[in-house]
């Protein structure tokens, strides 16, 4: 019995320096499953809009945070669809990861065993030579693209037919070369790491989201060649879009929620304007800046209409460049 | 000499009353959750991130806690792995192959000290090297392409080879069966999964600590029920409850030459402390086995990993900080811990916020040597777990690794995955086949693939794309000079056995 | 004659896995592709397992009946608390686990009882309350969680 009394003496140690945090463990309110290990971009939308949800008194007492990682995605997919898609203080985060992956069939369930409910934000999609590339404007990428694309290699974060990679077809495309598949594609584990290679002369060309490189472009060491948004991105203003060069693609990659698709219409719309008080308040504006993400709102029907047709849109090019048949 | 006082001012900030309590709970907590088997410093650190926020700490205390809870937890991973022969993390798998066998003959307060020591003098070496040439290293680190990965990681196998082993082909046996599993799961770059069958339960691969628990402590409660019920309960005599130290004196030029080569092995973006901890034991090993002692409880090979994968934690800094790369699953946790506390690691970290990155790397030192503090004296109390009866520690151990696991995935496949390993486990290590090389492979083996086709993909299908540059031919004239090496030394060893049996 | 065994066992495996690795093919983007790396990995495997049991090295000695017994019994408890954990929930599974295991390996029944009565507890708390890895406190089996 030695060893349980020293854990306990142990536990109790441990306990009094961190009692302040779980001495009250009230009725869970509210849960969300971010279906990935701790440390990506679900995992901080999740804690993020739980730690606001309780400083703004959204939820009574607190909001559990669930990690779920599997098939990005898939395993939280299934589990809600299949056991608590009428569980009202469920919701989930998403993003357009995991629209694509629902685009490509790679998800339990489709769209419609879901309600989603709002984005509250988005990481805007670029596409970066090195500093010293002889390429200067997306309309010298493009003509090269077109014409000769075997001589550039392109690079980002995402698998061949992941969503930096469909964006930069996506602008291959509009600038009219039909044979994507010509474009040769680099995964690397994360946009710094792609840049990085870029940097040491092993890549040409990256296509990934603004957030996670901005401190690249700011040094100097990376040129953008056109940010993939309406407008300007408020931190980089001189950046031009890809709009305002002709060509006509956005590629944001939006941060939002989803819950049960069985749950009733009155428990949608409270999640609909809880966490449009929540985008609302300065502590969300500055969490998502901080997070390197433009705030952008989306909710209710006009959310769910968005998402069927970045759904179609996602579908219909991986289609073409043929990851799905 | 201005990053010498900006250093100066980082361990300033950490003498407060509030900040020195924060390190030395936080290295006493994260001890803790490192030595259940099953959590790491990931745990400890998701874990963490919302305690600060709670808290309200500013960003110079938060760091100081995490930092001191990211070494704990790497600390603590050795006890389990020294006394139990359970790796409590990735890194600390090598532990085993020496601090093991040391606490079997009685010696568990000797390598639980030395390892406590080499840490430190490991983490002192990165500090070093930090404060000397982080631009420069962070610099020259990005002129590392897919096909000089390729080429470490070839290296890295090549050295795994020397670990252990009497028959060369098991070891190889088992490093392919872990690069076997590691290629489970949906394949990064063309986003097909492969080997699943169909359940999404694997489609993000196998999570290693699965494996490694499973492979480790179920395989181990399965040898003590070879045992009689009078050999099992009898505890492990032991030789004093604290450490000699002669014994870590003795081990001092390892210590320093595992530092080095960890150091090395962190900076390089991507590879991290467990390729630090390979490379400095085999090294150390080819170094100075001369009476084939490692493996059977060598000091060194227990002071030499730990320096290296600490120092290699130390080096894996630079990337972190300076490209925003993480080296590891746990600099990749506190990569977004620092964007938590609105710190964007990159290119202009070092110049903007020149402050925030020596106080950093001055209070992973601070909590370097609050570890040695807290825990020599806590020594004695580790080796008494060692009289706990096996009948009462071992349930204990399972249900741990049971939680630690279910508590990150929330998923019961991964329990009964961990039982499947448990069982292939206890044959293979029945046929005699050692289980480092396997759980090397499957850390590694992912990495080695991705960078063998990133490199084609760059050369558009030319296969001397891998011989190209200087950085990989370099690296394959030292696989070739350690395989030479290797040969030679077994060669020599075989004749001199002759000799001695005529 | 059991590494004989074993190394067939991993010949077929080995097998099975480049049978069904060679056909993975991406449609493009991928110059090497996904099929190449099984091929480099299953094959010096099949190798090398086939060279074990052509030339096996060492011996292995299988535990006795009993000991064999206990070992699928302690196999039977660790499976049996991976399908029991979510509908009984954490501190009932784990007092069940930490218990019987005890006995199997050994403990005297009383102590085991308590040993798993206390430490079950004491780890809900310590996961639970302490770390906030949220653990169910009771299973499905007894209504909502």
């Amino acid at each position: 019995m030695r060893l349980t009394t020293l854990l306990t003496s142990k536990l109790s140690l441990v306990a009094a320096s961190f009692m302040a945090v779980s001495v009250a463990a009230p009725v869970q309110a509210a849960e969300c499953i971010a279906p990935s290990n701790p440390g990506g971009g679900w995992d901080f939308t999740c804690r993020t809009i739980g730690r606001i949800m309780q400083e703004l008194d959204l939820v009574d007492g607190n909001v559990q945070i669930t990690n779920m990682p599997g098939g990005v995605g898939a395993v939280t997919y299934a589990m809600v669809a299949n056991e608590r898609p009428d569980d009202a203080e469920l919701f989930v985060a998403t993003s357009t990861v995991g629209i694509t992956q629902i685009a490509q069939g790679r998800y339990p369930a489709p769209l419609d065993a879901m309600r989603y409910i709002a984005m509250l934000g988005a990481d805007v999609g670029v596409i970066a030579v090195d500093n010293d590339s002889p390429i200067q404007t997306l309309a010298d990428l493009n003509e090269i693209l077109v014409s000769d694309p075997a001589s550039v290699t392109t690079a980002g974060s995402s698998s061949a037919g992941g969503w930096d990679h469909l964006r930069l077809l996506m602008v291959a495309r509009e600038a009219g070369q039909e044979s994507l598949g010509d474009i040769r594609w680099v995964q690397f584990d994360g946009g710094t790491d792609a840049v990085t290679q870029m940097m040491g002369g092993q890549i040409d060309v990256v296509s990934t989201d603004i957030g996670e490189i901005a401190g690249f472009i700011e040094s100097g060491d990376i040129r953008v060649l056109a940010a993939l948004s309406d407008e300007p991105i408020p931190a980089f203003p001189d950046i031009p879009t890809a709009k305002s060069q002709g060509i006509d693609v956005t590629g944001y990659n939006w941060r939002g929620v989803y819950t049960g698709g069985k749950i009733t219409d009155a428990e949608y719309d409270k999640w609909v304007s809880d966490l449009e008080t929540l985008y609302n308040s300065e502590n969300w504006q500055t969490a998502a800046v901080e997070f390197g993400l433009v705030p952008i709102w989306r909710g209710g029907a006009d959310f769910e209409a968005y998402v069927r047709e970045q759904r179609d849109v996602m579908e219909q090019i991986s289609r073409d460049i043929g990851v799905i048949n | 000499m201005e990053t010498l006082s900006l250093l100066a001012g980082g361990f300033a900030v950490a003498f407060t009353p509030l900040n020195l309590t924060l390190l030395f709970a936080g290295c006493f907590f994260g001890t803790l959750i490192g030595a259940l088997p099953g959590l790491g410093p990931v745990n400890g650190i998701a874990v963490l991130i919302p305690l600060t926020f709670a808290f309200g700490f500013d960003p110079a205390s938060s760091l100081i806690l995490l930092s001191a809870v990211y070494f704990g937890t790497m600390f603590g991973g050795r006890i389990s792995s020294i006394l139990l022969n359970i790796p409590g993390d990735e890194p600390a798998i090598m532990t085993t192959l020496d601090g093991y066998p040391m606490a079997r003959a009685g010696r568990a307060a000797d390598a639980l000290a030395i390892s406590g020591v080499a840490s430190f003098v490991g983490a002192t070496i990165a500090v070093i090297g930090l404060s000397l040439f982080a631009p420069l290293l962070a610099r020259a680190a990005i002129h590392f392409g897919p096909a000089d990965y390729f080429a470490l990681y070839i290296l890295a196998f090549a050295t795994i080879g020397g670990i252990s082993g009497i028959d060369p082909r098991k070891t190889l046996i088992s490093a392919l069966l872990g690069l076997m599993i590691a290629t489970i799961g949906i394949d990064p770059i063309s986003g097909i999964p492969r080997f699943t069958g169909n359940n999404y339960h694997v489609y993000d691969g196998i999570e290693p600590i699965v494996a490694l628990v499973g492979l480790f402590a179920i395989s181990e409660i399965l040898f003590l029920l070879e045992k009689t019920v009078k050999e099992r309960t009898k505890a492990i005599h032991v030789e004093s409850w604290l450490p000699s130290w002669k014994a870590i004196w003795m081990t001092r030029w390892a210590m320093l030459r595992g530092s080095f080569v960890g150091f090395v092995a962190g900076v390089l973006p991507g590879a991290g402390a467990s390729l630090g901890s390979v490379m400095s034991y085999t090294a150390e090993k080819q170094k100075s086995n001369r009476d084939g002692t490692f493996g059977k409880g060598d000091p060194r090979g227990v002071a030499a990993p730990e320096a290296g994968n600490n120092s290699a934690s130390g080096g894996a800094l630079i990337p972190m900080l300076s490209l925003g790369v993480p080296g590891s699953g746990t600099t990749a946790v506190m990569l977004a811990m620092l964007i938590s506390l609105n710190v964007q690691p990159g290119p202009l970290l070092f110049e903007r916020q020149p402050e925030l990155v020596w106080g950093l790397v001055a209070s992973l030192y601070m909590a370097n040597v609050a570890l040695l503090i807290l825990n020599l004296p806590m020594i004695g109390i580790f080796t008494r777990l060692m009289a706990v009866p096996t009948w009462a520690l071992m349930p204990i151990v399972a249900a741990v690794s049971f939680v630690g696991v279910f508590s990150i995935s929330n998923s019961t496949f991964d329990l009964e995955l961990m039982v499947a390993f448990g069982v292939a486990g206890y044959i293979l290590r029945k046929m005699d086949i050692n289980l480092v090389p396997l759980v090397l492979g499957l850390l590694l083996g992912g990495d080695m693939e991705r960078n063998l086709r990133r490199a084609m993909s760059i050369s558009d299908g030319d296969w001397s794309i891998l011989i190209a540059s200087p950085i990989s031919i370099t690296l394959y004239i030292l696989t070739a000079g350690f395989l030479a090496l290797s040969i030679y030394l077994m060669r020599r060893e075989n004749i001199r056995e002759k000799a001695l049996s005529e | 004659m059991s590494i004989r065994l074993g190394g067939v066992a991993i010949f077929v495996i080995a097998a099975l896995y480049t049978y069904y690795g060679k056909d993975y093919s991406a449609p493009f983007g991928d110059v090497l592709g996904p099929a190449v790396f099984p091929m480099i990995v299953g094959i010096p495997l099949m190798v090398l397992s086939g060279s074990l049991i052509v030339f096996p090295s060492g011996e292995v000695t299988w535990p006795a009946r009993n000991h064999l017994l206990r070992q699928l019994a302690a196999l039977a408890v660790l499976v049996g608390y991976a399908l029991f954990l979510v509908p009984l929930g954490f501190p009932i599974a784990t007092f069940a686990l930490i218990a019987l295991l005890g006995m199997v390996l050994g403990g005297a029944p009383v102590k085991a009882l308590i040993l798993g009565a206390s430490m079950s507890l004491g780890l809900w708390v310590l996961f639970d309350q302490i770390l906030g890895l949220p653990l169910a406190f009771l299973g499905s089996l007894f209504g909502d969680f």
